[in-house]
C-alpha cells in the first residue's frame, strides 16, 4: 500500500483522466517532469524528488501501446530509464555525437509473433545429403 | 522522543534503537517497561529520571545492585590476573537478559519492524514502467558493430572463438572481392553463452560487444541461435547506446 497523501497528492497533480490511465497501466499515481517522448509515442517522467518517489523509482515510462512490453523503449531511452546515463538523449551531447547516419530503426523483441528471427545458415552447404540418381539403364533385357 | 525512553532497561533500549525514528513506538516500548518494572517490584519509573539521557552506558539504578548483587561478578581474589578487567561491566546485566530470554522480547522487537514495514511506502520497482539499474558495462544480448562509415568491423581474426570458455561462437571466413577478409558466418549459441564478456574484451577492434539490452528473452530455443545478420542488426539499432557507453569507459580502459 502507498501512501495516502502521496496518492491524493499525485492525483491532484495529474488530474482525473492521466491518474485512471496509470492506475490501468501503472497500478500507481505517480507524477513528476515530463523529459521527453520518443518516436513511438512512449513518454518518459522524472521525479527526483526523494520525498515523492522513492530513489530507484523516479524514472519511469507510459507506454504509448496498450500490448505494451519493457523491449519497446527504444536503446536511447532505454540508457535513461536504466539509470545507465544521467541525461536523457535529447539532451546527452555525447549520445547525439555517438549516433550515426546510418542507425537503423528500433524495434521491438518480436518473439512469439510472425515477425521473429528464425536462425538460417549465412554460408554455401558444405556437406550434401546424398541424392539417389539413378542412370536409365539402356538394353534392358526386361525394359517393357 | 529519546528523552522518554527507559535508559536503564537495556531491553527496552534495544527496541529503542530499532524504533526510535516511530512515534508511536514509544507506547509499545512503555508496554514493555511496564512488563519489566512490575517483574522487577520497582517503584521509580525510569522515564522521569531527567538525567538519563547523559547516560550513555546504560547500567541499573544502584538499589538493583544492592538487592540482586550478581551484578558484580568476578569478585574474586586481586591476584587472578584480569580479574580488575570486568568483561560484563559494560554489558546487559543477568536480569536483563532474563527478561529478554522469558518475555520474548525478540519476537515482539521483530513483528514491530514487520508492522513499521507494512506502514511503510513499498520499494518495489514497477517493471517494466520502471526499470532497475545497470551499469554501462552490462553484458547483456550481443551485437556486431559497424565504423561510422558503415563498414563492419569485424576482421574475422576469430580470437572471440578463441578465448569463448562457453565455444558459443562459430567463425568462417572469406576474403571479400576487394581482398579484405570478412566473416561469412558469425553464429553465437545465445543458449550456450555464459555472457562472460571475454569475446569483447579479445576483440582488436571492439567489434563484438555485449549490448546493455537484457531484454532479448525469446519463446522457442532455436531463437537463442543467433546469425550474423541478427548480430548486426542489434548492432545498427544500438550503435548510439553502444558507442556512447563505450565512451563513458573508455577513461577506465
Ligand atoms: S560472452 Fe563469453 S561465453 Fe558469451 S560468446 Fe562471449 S566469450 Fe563466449
Ligand atoms: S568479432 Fe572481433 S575478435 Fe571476433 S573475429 Fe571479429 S574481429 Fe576478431
Amino acid at each position: 500500500m502507498v501512501s495516502l497523501t502521496r496518492t491524493v497528492r499525485n492525483f491532484w497533480r495529474v488530474g482525473f483522466r492521466e491518474w485512471w490511465r496509470q492506475l490501468q497501466y501503472i497500478g500507481d499515481a505517480k507524477s513528476g517532469r515530463l523529459v521527453g517522448t520518443d518516436y513511438f509515442g512512449n513518454r518518459y517522467y522524472e521525479n527526483l524528488n526523494a520525498e515523492e518517489e522513492i530513489p530507484g523509482r523516479h524514472r519511469w515510462v507510459d507506454f504509448a501501446q496498450h500490448e505494451y512490453n519493457a523491449t519497446q523503449i527504444p536503446p536511447e531511452w532505454h540508457s535513461w530509464i536504466s539509470h545507465i546515463r544521467k541525461d536523457p538523449p535529447t539532451e546527452d551531447g555525447v549520445m547525439a555525437k555517438m549516433t550515426p547516419p546510418w542507425k537503423a530503426p528500433y524495434y521491438e523483441n518480436l518473439t512469439g509473433t510472425r515477425g521473429a528471427y528464425r536462425p538460417y545458415n549465412t554460408v554455401a552447404r558444405k556437406i550434401h545429403a546424398w541424392r539417389p540418381v539413378t542412370a536409365p539403364r539402356e538394353n534392358s533385357a526386361h525394359g517393357s | 522522543m529519546r528523552g522518554f525512553l527507559p535508559r536503564s532497561a537495556q531491553s527496552a533500549r534495544i527496541i529503542s534503537t530499532s524504533m526510535n525514528a516511530n512515534i508511536s513506538s514509544a507506547r509499545a516500548i512503555r508496554i514493555v517497561w511496564r512488563t519489566y518494572a512490575s517483574t522487577t517490584n520497582t517503584t521509580k519509573p525510569a522515564f522521569e529520571t531527567p538525567h538519563s539521557q547523559t547516560h550513555q552506558v546504560p547500567h541499573l539504578p544502584e538499589t538493583h545492585i544492592k538487592s540482586f548483587g550478581t551484578s558484580k561478578v568476578m569478585a574474586g581474589p586481586q591476584d587472578v590476573p584480569g580479574a580488575a578487567v570486568n568483561p560484563y561491566k559494560d554489558g546487559p546485566s543477568a536480569l536483563d537478559k532474563a527478561m529478554t530470554s522469558f518475555l520474548f522480547t525478540e519476537l515482539i522487537r521483530g513483528l514491530w519492524i514487520v508492522l513499521e514495514q507494512f506502514f511503510r511506502p513499498p520499494y518495489t520497482i514497477m517493471y517494466p514502467f520502471e526499470k532497475g539499474p545497470l551499469s554501462p558495462r552490462f553484458r547483456g544480448e550481443h551485437a556486431l558493430r559497424r565504423y561510422p562509415n558503415g563498414e563492419e568491423r569485424c576482421i574475422a581474426c576469430k580470437l572471440c572463438e578463441a578465448i569463448c570458455p562457453a565455444q558459443a561462437i562459430t567463425i568462417e571466413s572469406e576474403a571479400r572481392q576487394d581482398g579484405s577478409r570478412r566473416t561469412t558466418r558469425y553464429d553465437i549459441d545465445m543458449t550456450k553463452c555464459i555472457y562472460c564478456g571475454f569475446c569483447q574484451e579479445a576483440c582488436p577492434v571492439d567489434a563484438i560487444v555485449e549490448t546493455q539490452n537484457q531484454e532479448f528473452s525469446t519463446e522457442t530455443r532455436e531463437e537463442l541461435l543467433y546469425n550474423k545478420e541478427k548480430l548486426l542488426a542489434n548492432g545498427d539499432r544500438a550503435e548510439a547506446e553502444i558507442a556512447a557507453n563505450l565512451h563513458s569507459e573508455h577513461v577506465y580502459r
